[in-house]
């Protein structure tokens, strides 16, 4: 028998081209910069002579405070998405009826097709303190509006921008679980909650763990959604890095910040993963089950 | 053993051609996508600067079909600009940009081939553009309109308009909101004093890496273009310690929510936004506009022509048509800024314009307000400004 067997490399080839172009590419350049300085007024960046020193001018307080305050609103906000997302996705992928989850879908993704500028600043109006909703309190004997500028101004608009985010993935991670192994749970007795523990959360997990860095990730890099709702309580490090390649014109120094502020995201998330994996490890002990043990 | 350990495949034996072709080919991929990556990265790196003299000096000939602008965002009365296309024909594209070393990127980056014509830099950058190359020398023969400029108003560096011409200057200060300060505030000591007191946790102030030292600087007499580390010290040190934990927002341009919204009740502003959100406010009689003193800025953003401008001809006229009365009139009533133009203050008054006196300054009022002239400062100062907003987020 044969068959023409089209090799496998050849599908993925545009997405290689894709990423090694755009990519790669890119993030070699920034890393390279890293290494050079500013020449002067009119230039950017030169690399005729390399060093470390624009990685010892990063290395500062002002950078790790920065730091330490996008991280309070990447992990609270990835949280908080998190928490709202959940219920909701099981929600529509596990009870909703069968011929609303398309509208549901919907209902999730069309507010994420406006511009999330546009959107943000939609909030702007409705918290401001003389806008409506802060007029309608007055008028109900309430004081006025002041949640903007402050951090809980940052994360809702963090948790209304990044929402989609979340419950995407989480849908379809629940709604692959799928009624049989549920229903087969149950009918070994399994409570409402067992089921939940022991099979429909643990077979979403990777679901669970690709809407947390979907959410995550940009939300350390983002600092619009922080800065226009929390003014200057929105301080975030990608602000940090925008100023030196447009105010200061120091691209040598901004690319020295961009390759911190990426290892510093991935020392976070394995941070954050061997916390989940400690956090597992009594859980696991407890209804680990062992074939070769059983079958001993 | 050989160093290189055999791949183990489970396959049919007829399918072993095709994997070890397969595995030879992707050798080869991965090759080439690292020379890919290597020729990109030879695209990128710097070249020369963009070289002039490709393009023809204007000489009125025939106008161009397209102009193409770049400015600082939403800075001329939009019906102008289609005025201008329909009486002249060329069809305008407005592109804009935030800071002058944006624009310096942008045309330094471009090696020529940004496509800008008209560009707006700030007066205190013409210098180094001009001996750069970034600036086409102006010919004031298509320029007769010049003559209804006030030479007062000319460019410090370039008093004979070679390659700029006043487009507006402002200045800096503050607005409050009396109905929560009940004093009169005058001065940025003033400023300083509020901020720490009835408007802490309410103040905003401007995202920009000169101004913040500069409300130190005015405040205590030193000059807001000092290098002097022993005064960039003492500006950051109030900035960082005392006035961050006061600031609830950095705005630069409080017109679109800090001053309608009253989102704040102290807020340092340009005289052009500070005006165009006293007329959004619902309560525009609760707000006070107040010139900074003893010092403050005064700065001045000009007409100039990208030294590669695709469309010479187009820009002289656009210029051109920019600079009669009328348009200057209409420009000073859309963003409240001085225009520079002779006599368009008495034109301003007899329309009856609102808050003129946030746009037009008595000489002695002139006299206090210091030009921005070197821009060697600025790493420092973003350091400065980076400190500050770490504090204020604390």
């Amino acid at each position: 028998m044969r068959r023409a067997v089209a090799p496998g490399f050849a599908l993925a080839l545009p997405a290689w081209i894709w990423l090694a172009a755009f990519f790669v590419a890119p993030v070699g350049v920034v890393f390279w910069y890293s290494f050079g300085y500013k020449p002067g007024l009119f230039g950017t960046h030169a690399n005729d002579v390399l060093s470390l020193d624009r990685y010892a001018e990063v290395l500062t307080p002002t950078f790790f405070d920065t730091f330490a305050n996008t991280l309070w609103v990447g992990v609270l906000g990835t949280a908080l998405c998190f928490v709202v997302g959940a219920p909701i996705a099981y929600w529509m992928a596990l009870k909703a009826p069968a011929r609303v989850k398309g509208l549901l879908i919907a209902l999730v993704m069309v507010p994420f097709w406006t511009n999330f500028l546009v959107r943000t600043i939609g909030w702007l109006i409705l918290l401001s303190p003389e806008g409506w909703l802060s007029s309608l309190l007055q008028d109900l004997g309430f004081e006025p509006l002041g949640v903007l500028q402050t951090r809980s101004a940052v994360l809702l608009g963090v948790v209304y921008n990044y929402l989609p985010l979340m419950i995407l993935p989480l849908f379809v991670a629940f709604d692959r679980v799928g009624d049989v192994v549920r229903e087969a749970s149950s009918d070994l007795g399994g409570t409402p909650l067992r089921t939940f523990a022991r099979v429909t959360f643990p077979l979403a997990r990777p679901g669970i763990i690709v809407g947390v860095l979907l959410v995550y990730i940009p939300l350390m890099g983002d600092y619009l959604t922080a800065v226009v709702l929390g003014g200057a309580k929105g301080n975030m490090v990608g602000q940090m890095l925008a100023s030196q390649f447009q105010t200061a014109q120091n691209w040598a120094l901004g690319s020295a910040m961009a390759i911190m502020l990426v290892l510093m995201i991935v020392l976070s998330i394995v941070a954050l993963g061997a916390l989940a994996r400690l956090i597992a490890i009594p859980v696991r002990a407890r209804y680990r089950v062992d074939l070769m043990e059983e079958v001993a | 053993m050989s160093d290189q350990q055999p791949i183990r495949i489970l396959a049919e034996r007829s399918a072993v051609p095709g994997v070890l072709r397969s595995l030879s080919r992707r050798q080869l991929l991965s090759m080439t996508a690292i020379a890919a990556g290597g020729l990109l990265l030879a695209a990128c790196s710097d070249g020369g600067r963009p070289s002039p003299g490709a393009v023809a000096r204007p000489t009125g000939g025939p106008l161009e079909d397209q102009l193409s602008i770049y400015s600082w965002a939403d800075y001329d009365d939009p019906a102008l600009l289609s005025a201008f296309t329909s009486a002249s024909g060329p069809k305008i594209i407005v592109d804009s940009f935030g800071s002058n070393p944006e624009l310096v990127a942008k045309l330094t980056a471009a090696k020529g081939t940004s496509g800008y014509d008209v560009v707006v830099p700030s007066s205190n950058y013409i210098p180094q553009m001009a001996a750069n190359g970034l600036l086409m020398k102006l010919n004031k023969e298509l320029l007769p309109n010049l003559a209804h400029m006030d030479t007062q108003f000319a460019v410090e560096s370039d008093p004979d308009s070679e390659y700029a011409i006043c487009k507006a200057w402002g200045t800096t200060g503050f607005v409050y909101d009396t109905t929560v300060i009940n004093r009169e505030l005058k001065t940025w000591g003033d400023f300083m004093d509020a901020a720490a007191n009835e408007a802490s946790g309410k103040t905003s102030v401007l995202d920009d890496p000169g101004e913040l030292p500069g409300i130190y600087f005015w405040a205590n007499g030193i000059q807001w273009e000092t290098n002097d580390e022993e005064h960039l010290a003492a500006a950051e040190d109030y900035l960082v310690n005392t006035l961050a934990k006061h600031v609830s927002v950095f705005d630069s341009n409080p017109a679109n929510g800090t001053i309608p919204q009253s989102t704040a009740v102290l807020i340092q502003a340009w005289n052009g936004s500070a005006r165009q959100g006293i007329m959004a406010s619902s309560t525009p009689e609760k707000w006070r506009w107040v010139l900074g003193a003893p010092n403050t800025e005064i700065f001045m953003d000009t007409w100039a022509v990208s030294a590669t401008a695709p469309h010479p001809e187009a820009s002289h006229a656009f210029i051109n048509f920019m600079l009669k009365p009328e348009s200057q009139l209409a420009n000073v009533a859309y963003m409240g800024s001085h225009t520079g133009g002779a006599g368009i203050e008495e034109l301003a008054r007899a329309e009856g314009l609102p808050y003129l006196d946030m746009i037009f300054y008595t000489p002695e009022q002139v006299a206090t307000m210091q030009p921005s002239t070197t821009t060697e400062g600025i790493a420092r100062r973003v350091d400065i400004y980076n400190k500050m907003k770490a504090a204020a987020s604390a």
